[in-house]
């Protein structure tokens, strides 16, 4: 398995900063799905640099994304959804979230609690403001939507209850080919009834058990990847007319390696300590395959790993019109 | 058979509500064992008789358990608005009948097409897309997921 | 006298917690003391959920206890240790703790969570069970849900009856006590049958009392979604038992101890083992196993495999035999 010692490039401190940080997603030649989880905030070399130092990671594309997200909610708001019994737990992620971020970025941010009233400052916004944890009113669009505007992660929460997970909470702008408004009030297996094989392989129903078992407090992340035409956040479902026409020209576009990106997801499993609820985040990384060929190992192992993708796998993200046009460019480089 | 709606439910009623939709008979619902058993029928469920629904169950008191006969896209609905009220999903005894409509909901513009057809395809009734029907099922809805059929062909 | 010079060191179900401070020893009842701890530089502490315990060391053992705040954001943990029998248990030793004596705890565990659907909560103690089902109360209170509390203790003798009084009101709608069997049982089997759809019921207090309330209740139709229990003092400190592993390429003998897992004690002797999650559901430390029983406690392998023993996940799975041999 991946037992494989990673060694950064000599060459890679001449690279810009967006390929040095990128969660390149393969150990090796071939990819399957499986329970790839490990503890958070592990720093993971890449042959290119390294990432994964931070909870809520925050980059270049810090302000421009959380305007993107801002457009969407206004053009759907349905992207985002409390129910009423998660209250609690968009708090507990936020006082949660803040003060990590504040930790994290001490130079930039600070989070000060007493009781409930809290304040947060976020130089990278000119931002500051005092709001009463549990008070919705004090924060304008309330606790959920207020977080949206401070990380680039999309949010979900779900509920803990009759031995199962509960997808009850949520703002989604960046969903890669799922609706969440369809999603909310589905539990974990319903989730991911659509995926290929996870279910014959067990992978849902023990990442399932993993979760549950998690104590307030832990927090795991794992990588998941697919691929988008364009430098586009929103893939979501509701927006499939307007990209998915992309997919059926892109393998004879000439410019499919600057229009071709390789998004890969770090998501971040947390178990919420005072709701208990697990937070999940979604954070997403675009890379054209452009930059991917400036790694070599890189390009040698997302060639491979498009050819010898399985069928069913690669119609199920999508990719299956275009994945041999994209290996042979990067395996012919 | 006791009347429908309308007839009050005795107050702290902890038995079997069984409540059969459509043309759906009541007959077809099962024995409750002795237990106390309160009988409702309705048309479909709307919002009217949702509410009604609703107002039966929260009369009630835990012990209390529900039995929902009819077309699929009723006693979905009526399990949802159950769900709101606090019942937990062993309380509660889905018969829905072999065929029926189905709902489809469409994430495009977020309105929810009634399926009459049993095929992979229908056309959204709020903005005409033809959408391919998901085995993509959500109970809170009590509906399916579709998508535009047709996104990936050249134009 | 500080309780560290007790400690010598760190037991293994508490590393990795924190080391608090003794701020007040109060005594509840005749046998009950409450005992609250703060960090020693002050400051917050972990929020945790309500009905979560605290595992703390004393002496060499560890035990658990819950705590009776609502968990929100808290400066200070309280725990109410009941002394039992001749405190063997560890109770004398907590018996005995005094303001600015340091002892190491674990972060907050939850086993007893609220259900955030429930639209309301009956809450049910004997004793020292009134612990996390205080605790239940006071989240209910800053969480404007509502719920009921039904609590037996002997004549005199309740722990923390001023502070459930004190919560009376809309959050807290009802605190009924009862300080005899025969009245118990009359409020309960009432409670039993006219709470409203959506209640759900928590009980704690000794086993046989827990057992009778599940089951009575479940006798009135509550089904078992609806019924949370804390089996009181019981957490799983699943620490195992030390075995050996002999790796019969290199012919080297490790000792196991307890507390510590089969993949620490590999990498410590020098092997390198890959290795992901550490918690038994990724599959990547799977070992080769030559000769006797693992205790497997991964999700990764499947039934057959596990009952095959020739596979273990070393990060997680220890030893039914008192020794192992790998092929390593
Ligand atoms: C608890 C939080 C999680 C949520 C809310 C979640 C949600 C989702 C969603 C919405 C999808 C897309 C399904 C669709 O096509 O409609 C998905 C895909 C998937 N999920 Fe999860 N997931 C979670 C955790 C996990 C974990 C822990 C694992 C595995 C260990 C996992 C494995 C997968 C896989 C393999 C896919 C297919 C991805 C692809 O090929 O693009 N998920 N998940
Ligand atoms: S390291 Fe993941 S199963 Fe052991």
């Amino acid at each position: 398995m991946s037992s494989t010692i990673i060694e950064t490039d000599p060459d890679a401190a001449l690279l810009p900063e967006r390929i040095r940080r990128f969660p390149f997603p393969f150990a090796s030649d071939t990819y399957r799905y499986s329970a790839n989880v490990e503890p958070a905030t592990k720093t993971a070399p890449t042959e290119a640099g390294a990432w994964g130092a931070h909870l809520v990671d925050i980059d270049e594309h810090y302000l421009d994304e959380l305007a993107e997200r801002a457009k969407v909610l206004t053009r759907d708001p349905s992207r985002v959804n409390v129910l009423p019994h998660m209250r609690t737990a968009v708090w507990d992620a936020l006082t949660t979230l803040l003060s990590s971020m504040a930790e994290d970025y001490p130079d930039t941010m600070s989070f000060h609690r007493e009781g409930n009233i809290c304040r947060w400052r976020n130089g990278l916004q000119n931002l500051e403001v005092e709001f009463t944890v549990g008070d919705d009113s004090s924060l304008p669009e309330g606790p959920l939507r207020f977080l949206g505007t401070q990380i680039q992660d999309d949010i979900i929460l779900l509920d803990i209850r009759e031995d199962t997970l509960w997808l009850d909470a949520g703002l989604v702008t960046f969903a890669a080919d799922w609706s969440f408004a369809f999603d909310v009030g589905m539990n974990f297996l319903e989730i991911h009834h659509p995926v290929p094989r996870v279910k014959e392989e067990r992978i849902t129903s023990r990442a399932e058990q993993f979760l549950l078992r998690l104590q307030p407090g832990e927090q795991f992340r794992r990588t998941n990847w697919t691929m988008t035409i364009g430098r586009r956040m929103d893939t979501s479902t509701e927006t499939y007319p307007e990209w998915g026409p992309d997919r059926t020209t892109i393998a004879d576009d000439p410019a499919m390696p600057e229009k071709l990106h390789l998004r890969v997801e770090v998501q971040h499993l947390i178990r919420l300590p005072h709701s208990g609820a697990l937070l999940f985040l979604v954070r997403t990384h675009l890379l054209p395959l452009t930059d991917i060929a400036r790694v070599p190992a890189w390009r040698e192992k997302m060639g491979h790993v498009l050819a010898e993708l399985p069928d069913d796998m690669a119609e199920y993200k999508g990719i299956i019109r275009y994945r041999k046009a994209a290996s042979d460019w990067l395996l012919a480089r | 058979m006791p009347p429908a709606a309308g007839n009050g439910l005795e107050p702290g009623f902890r038995g079997v509500i069984c409540v059969s939709f459509g043309s759906s008979d009541d007959t077809a619902l099962p024995d409750t064992n002795g237990q106390p058993r309160y009988d409702l029928h309705f048309e479909s469920a709307t919002a009217e008789s949702l509410s009604e629904l609703k107002s039966v169950l929260s009369g009630s008191r835990v012990g209390v358990r529900l039995i929902l006969a009819g077309p699929p896209t009723d006693i979905r609905a009526a399990a949802a608005a159950a769900a709101d009220c606090g019942l937990l999903g062993e309380e509660v005894t889905l018969l829905p009948q072999e065929t029926g409509p189905r709902f489809v909901y469409c994430p495009h513009c977020l309105t929810t097409t009634v399926d009459e057809a049993a095929g992979t395809e229908v056309k959204c009734q709020g903005c005409a897309t033809t959408l391919t029907i998901a085995d993509h099922f959500s109970r809170r809805r009590g509906a399916y997921l579709g998508y535009s059929a047709h996104a990936e062909e050249a134009a | 006298m500080t309780a560290i010079a007790l400690q010598p060191r760190v037991h293994p179900a508490v590393e990795g917690g924190l080391q608090l401070e003794v701020t007040n020893v109060s005594r509840e009842t005749e046998s009950i003391v409450s005992i609250t701890m703060a960090a020693p530089e002050g400051g917050r502490l972990p929020s945790y959920v309500p009905g979560s315990h605290l595992v703390v060391q004393w002496g060499n053992g560890v035990n658990a206890y819950s705590l009776t705040g609502s968990g929100n954001a808290p400066s200070e943990y309280s725990i109410s240790v009941l002394r039992v029998g001749e405190g063997a248990g560890g109770s004398l030793a907590m018996h005995r703790l005094c303001v600015g004596d340091r002892v190491y705890v674990a972060r907050p565990r939850s086993a007893f969570a609220p259900a955030s659907t429930a639209t309301h909560h009956l809450l049910v103690a004997a004793g020292i069970g009134i612990t996390p089902v205080l605790s239940h109360a006071r989240a209910a209170v800053e969480r404007d849900s509502t719920a009921t509390m039904i609590y037996v203790h002997r004549p005199d003798a309740g722990a923390h009856v001023a502070e459930a009084r004190e919560l009376l009101g809309p959050g807290l709608i009802a605190l009924v006590e009862c300080t005899d069997r025969g009245s118990f049982q009359n409020v309960l089997a009432e409670a039993l049958i006219t709470q409203p759809v959506g209640t759900h019921l928590y009980v704690c207090g000794p086993v046989v009392f827990m057992d009778a309330v599940l089951e009575e209740a479940r006798g009135h139709g509550w089904s078992s979604a609806r019924l949370h229990s804390e089996a009181f003092g019981a957490a799983e400190l699943d620490a195992g038992e030390p075995f050996t592993v002999h790796l019969a390429r290199s012919g080297v003998r490790l000792e196991v101890p307890a507390g510590v897992s089969l993949l620490e004690t590999l990498e410590t002797a020098g092997q390198s083992i890959p290795n992901m999650c550490r918690k038994g559901i990724c599959g990547e430390c799977v070992l080769p196993v030559l000769r006797g029983a693992p205790q497997h406690r991964d999700l990764y392998l499947s039934e057959q495999e596990k009952a095959a023993n020739n596979t273990m996940m070393s990060c997680v799975s220890r030893s039914n035999d008192p020794e192992l041999e790998l092929d390593l």
